[in-house]
């Protein structure tokens, strides 16, 4: 089943057009990561898809055009993002931000917020502490775990490893990979660190300079020389 | 000796509340949006004629505060939604520009809509006769003075509260400290910020109704000058503490009483303002963010 449909997506900053038309699905239950240099368009895709930018194209979710709605009803409708460089609220503690992720939601939030922090037992620890005064690593898993409280059923995840201790960042991908199996939770993801990305994937995008030249199963991507020169380095 | 001490500081708690409370409106203000509004005063004189306008027609002195505090409320959303947010998309500055041309259009707006000229009379809140006060190391604290600085009080414990406990509050501080990131919450950031901007006005609505009980009367020039203090007020607290903008507006209070009565020839009532000005001076070269300010730190 498909869960997001994203066909001839424009979008830019300005004057400025990054996107010339993008086209990308994600199906239910799905781990689906863009590719692409820097500069290629993978943090627009994001933010046009979350609605935080101006765009044009189809975006279809659950059925329901969204391409036009504003970034608080497409959370409302059940997609979440973490947008880069966290998009956490640095003068909230840490427990007041996974409130605030949970805002859209009518019940009461405590359970998740338990269950988070057992997760990520550093954030337990540092509940009563300002966001700002985390390090990079846990205001990444705060900004992860705000964007869950919502109950997602698509995690937009754009550069989480991005600044990241390489230990960190594999603790991440497999939290991420277990949410995927064991919540059923899509996740479209946008990485640097495309081998770790492809290894929790099952299907890849390939983006370049705002248009997506090539798509395909993550094992098949894997084994395209030319695609693995490129974009994983070996 | 310890008399007069105490009279300076009954009567500087009252004008101090007043000043916290028009502080507290700019302080919502300012964390919600960031910016100093200027008609902050202004607004607040507004309402104060609205409360004397519909406690001289038709209500009681104090259910004629309610509404004019629900009117400043709606006030304050619409100039948000009208003024502020429309031109804050283009540039801060030109917000403050706006907010001062809202500072003298409502200044003017008041004794026209009206048609007065003259302080006019309106009632009073607290009971004023010569004989209403309490006696304490020989001092006098007035009923009105005790008043003032309870409702105030009153005033600062709900926002707190609004702030601190509930959805509402929790998604204003979320759009104060990150408005980039508050929609992707599922916050609609515009519509706190109305709200922001609405309670703020209220507030001020507020202080502008004790302003006028304490004057016994309205005039369009009532709060000027206590702008000016209230905004010192507000800038000594740290500009986005709540808190701050409690103790700094009777610090001030107290201050300036303590100032004119200690020194009559030298400060006395003309000069006490003053004395606000110079003391955010020395406070800000020490400590830019103020008594309370949040210093903003951020790992990355």
């Amino acid at each position: 089943m498909t869960l997001l449909d994203v066909s001839g997506l424009h979008a830019g900053y300005g004057p400025i057009e990054v996107l010339h038309g993008v086209d990308l699905t994600v199906n239910e239950g799905e781990v689906v990561v863009v590719l692409g240099a820097n500069g290629a368009g993978k943090t627009t895709t994001m933010r046009a898809i979350s609605g935080t930018i101006p765009r044009r194209g189809s975006i279809t979710y659950a059925g329901k055009a969204i391409g036009a709605a504003r970034a608080d009803e497409i959370v409302n409708a059940g997609i979440a993002q973490v947008p880069q460089g966290r998009g956490t609220f640095v003068d909230l503690s840490v427990e007041d931000n996974l409130r605030v992720g949970a805002y859209v939601r009518g019940d009461d939030p405590s359970a998740d917020i338990s269950r988070w922090f057992e997760v990520f037992p550093r954030l337990g620890e540092r509940r009563t502490q300002k966001a700002g005064s985390l390090s990079g690593g846990e205001q990444q898993m705060l900004a992860i775990a705000r964007a869950l409280m919502s109950r997602p059923k698509l995690l937009l995840c754009d550069e989480p490893s991005l600044g990241l201790a390489p230990i960190i960042v594999q603790e991440m991908f497999r939290i991420l990979a277990q949410l995927n199996r064991e919540e059923g939770t899509s996740i479209l993801l946008v990485e640097q660190n495309a081998n770790l990305a492809m290894e929790i994937a099952h299907r890849a995008y390939l983006l370049e300079t705002g248009t997506i030249v090539a798509s395909g199963d993550a094992k098949e991507m894997l084994d395209d020389d030319a695609i693995r020169k490129a974009y994983l380095g070996y | 000796m310890i008399k007069d001490f105490l009279q300076y500081l009954f009567d500087g708690l009252s004008t101090g509340a007043i000043y916290s409370l028009i502080a507290l409106g700019l302080v919502i203000v300012y964390r919600g949006t960031g910016h100093l509004n200027f008609a902050q005063g202004e607004m607040a004189m507004l309402s104060a004629f609205l409360a004397w306008w519909v406690s001289d027609n038709w209500l009681p002195i104090w259910l004629a505060v309610f509404v004019c505090a629900a009117f400043a409320f709606v006030l304050g959303a619409v100039v948000e939604r009208v003024i502020i947010r429309p031109i804050g998309k283009r540039s801060v500055f030109a917000v403050g520009v706006a907010a001062i041309g809202l500072l003298l259009g409502i200044n003017a707006l008041a004794p026209f809509l009206w048609k007065v000229v003259f302080p006019e009379p309106i009632g009073s809140l607290f009971p004023k006769e010569n004989t209403d006060f309490v006696t304490i190391g020989g001092a006098h604290w007035r009923y009105e003075n005790i008043g003032v600085l309870l409702v105030m009080l009153a005033v600062a414990a709900v926002l707190f509260v609004l702030f601190q406990k509930t959805k509402l509050g929790l998604a204003m501080r979320a759009v104060a400290t990150n408005p980039e990131s508050a929609p992707l919450a599922g916050i609609k950031t515009g519509q706190v910020l109305m709200i922001s901007w609405g309670l703020a006005a209220a507030v001020g609505a507020i202080g502008g109704c004790m302003v006028a009980s304490v004057n016994g009367n309205v005039t369009s020039t009532m709060m000027l000058a206590i702008f000016f203090s209230a905004t010192a007020a507000a800038m000594l607290g740290g500009f986005d503490s709540l808190v701050g903008a409690v103790v700094a507006g009777l610090l001030l209070g107290i201050i300036e009483n303590m100032g004119a009565g200690y020194q009559p020839d030298i400060i006395g009532n003309e000069l006490k303002g003053s004395l606000s000005l110079v003391i955010i001076l020395v406070v800000l070269l020490f400590r830019p963010s103020g008594l309370f300010g949040s210093r903003r730190v951020e790992r990355v």
